[in-house]
C-alpha cells in the first residue's frame, strides 16, 4: 500500500509559506527520496533541512531486504524509526517558529525536546504547551500523533513539527 | 497565524500519480492563501472589503464564502461573525472550506481514501491504510498527552475549537468579551468548514450552547465538550471508538 504525505505550513493568514513533501511506501521502511520544496522558507522560518537525509542508504537495503534484514533490526522494524537524534523543521505559528527534536534508541523514540520563542507573551503561553505535548509524544509515538483534534495554535505546528521529525527518522 | 496541513493518501496507484496529486492539493491551498488571506493586501478578500470589488466582480468562489458566512451567522444567532473584529475575515470558513474542496477533488480524482488535517481540523475519506476507520482522538484540555475521546469513521470532518490553547483569546462577538464556559467543543459532521464555524460559535456561546449543539445532532452534526469546570458532554451519535 502506498502512502503520501505532504506538509504545508502557512495557509491563509500566514505569512511565510512552506511545502514539504515526501512520499514513502509502507510496509516495512522503503523510504522513497523525499523532497524538499521551499517556497518562500523566509520570513522567520528556517528552511526544513532534515537532518537524516540519507536516500543513498535506505532504498536499496530495503529492496533487497529478504530475510537477513528481520532478526537485525526487529525494534526498529515494529516503529520504523532509526536510531539517532532528529530535528524537525521549524514550525511557525503566532507566537514564533518552534522546532521540535527527537531522539530514537532501539526503534522507539526516548526523548523530545522543543525549541520555542522567549520573548514577550511567548514566554509565557509556549511553555507549558510544549511540556504538556512532549510527554504525549514519548507515550503516544508517531501514529497516533497524525490525528488529534484540538485547537490550533502551538499545537498544531507542534504536531506538524514533530511530524517532520518522524519523517525524517523513518527516513 | 499559519496553519499546518499534512494530508495522506491511501492508494495503490503509482508514485508519480499520488505526487501530482498532492502537488495539486498544495498548489490549491496556495490559491486560496493568495487570494482569501487577510495579512496580503492585495488579495481579492481585501479588495472586497476596502470596496474596490463589487459583488458583481468576485470571483464565484469568494460569492461562495461570503454567502456561507451570512448563512453561518444567521444559522448561529450572530456568533459566528465574520466582521467580529470589524473589517472582512472570513479565515473561519475559508479554511475548512479549502479543505473541504481539496478532498472533493482528490476524491474526483479517484483517491477513495485520505485524510487533510489543518491544524487539528480533519477532514477524511474511506479506511486507513492498515484497514477499518480514521481514528482520531479529541484533545484533553488540561492533559494534553491524553485524549478526551476517541472517534473512528470512515467519512466525514472532525473539528475543535478550544480555549486552552489561545486562553480568553477566543471573543464572544455579541458582547465583545471573553468566551465563558466551555473550555473544549468538537463537532463532527460532513462539511468540514461548517463543523469548525459551529465549534467556534459554541465556544464563543458558552455554556447556552449545549441545547444549541443538541438541535444540531438531530441535523446530522455530532458534538462532544468539555465546560470550563471539567464536565464532559456528548451528543448520543457521537462515533466514539472506545
Amino acid at each position: 500500500m502506498r502512502r503520501s504525505t505532504a506538509a504545508v505550513v502557512g495557509t491563509l493568514t500566514g505569512a511565510a509559506l512552506i511545502v514539504g513533501v515526501r512520499l514513502s511506501v509502507t510496509p516495512p521502511a522503503a523510504p522513497v527520496a523525499g523532497s524538499q520544496v521551499d517556497l518562500a522558507g523566509n520570513n522567520g522560518t528556517p528552511a526544513p533541512k532534515p537532518s537524516s537525509k540519507k536516500p543513498s542508504a535506505s532504498p536499496s537495503a530495503s529492496k533487497t531486504s529478504g530475510s537477513k534484514k528481520e532478526n537485525e533490526a526487529d525494534d526498529a522494524a515494529k516503529s520504523g524509526l532509526k536510531d539517532g537524534v532528529y530535528k524537525g523543521k521549524g514550525a511557525a505559528n503566532v507566537y514564533g517558529t518552534i522546532q521540535v527534536s527527537i531522539k530514537v534508541e532501539d526503534g522507539k523514540i526516548t526523548a523530545a525536546d522543543a525549541t520555542y520563542p522567549v520573548t514577550g507573551d511567548s514566554a509565557r503561553i509556549n511553555p507549558p504547551a510544549i511540556e504538556a505535548l512532549k510527554e504525549e509524544t514519548l507515550q503516544a509515538q508517531s501514529a497516533d500523533v497524525a490525528a488529534i483534534s484540538g485547537a490550533t495554535y502551538t499545537s498544531g505546528s507542534y504536531t506538524e513539527s514533530l511530524q517532520a521529525a518522524l519523517d525524517a527518522a523513518k527516513a | 497565524m499559519g496553519t499546518a496541513v499534512s494530508i495522506e493518501l491511501v492508494d495503490d496507484r503509482p508514485e508519480a500519480e499520488l505526487r501530482d496529486l498532492i502537488g495539486e492539493v498544495c498548489g490549491w491551498l496556495h490559491e486560496v492563501d493568495e487570494r482569501f488571506s487577510t495579512y496580503k493586501p492585495d488579495s481579492e478578500v481585501m479588495r472586497f472589503g476596502r470596496g474596490e470589488l463589487s459583488t458583481a466582480d468576485c470571483s464565484a468562489d469568494l460569492r461562495h464564502v461570503l454567502q456561507a458566512c451570512a448563512d453561518l451567522w444567521r444559522d448561529t444567532d450572530g456568533y459566528f461573525d465574520a466582521y467580529a473584529a470589524g473589517p472582512l475575515d472570513p479565515s473561519g470558513y475559508v479554511k475548512g472550506w479549502s479543505v473541504e474542496v481539496a478532498s472533493a477533488r482528490l476524491l474526483a480524482a479517484g483517491s477513495t481514501s485520505h485524510y487533510i488535517n489543518a491544524g487539528g481540523d480533519i477532514r477524511m475519506r474511506g479506511s486507513h491504510p492498515e484497514g477499518g476507520p480514521w481514528r482520531v482522538g479529541i484533545r484533553h484540555p488540561w492533559e494534553s498527552e491524553k485524549l478526551s475521546w476517541v472517534l473512528a469513521l470512515h467519512d466525514g470532518a472532525i473539528a475543535t475549537s478550544g480555549t486552552y490553547e489561545r486562553g480568553d483569546h477566543v471573543i464572544n462577538p455579541r458582547t465583545r468579551k471573553p468566551a465563558r464556559g466551555l473550555k473544549s467543543v468538537t463537532l463532527v459532521g460532513p462539511d468540514l468548514a461548517i463543523a469548525d464555524a459551529y465549534a467556534t460559535a459554541a465556544l464563543a456561546m458558552g455554556e447556552g450552547a449545549l441545547t444549541w449543539l443538541a438541535k444540531l445532532a438531530e441535523a446530522g452534526y455530532q458534538s462532544a465538550v468539555v465546560t470550563d469546570d471539567g464536565r464532559a458532554f456528548s451528543s448520543g451519535k457521537l462515533p466514539a471508538a472506545v
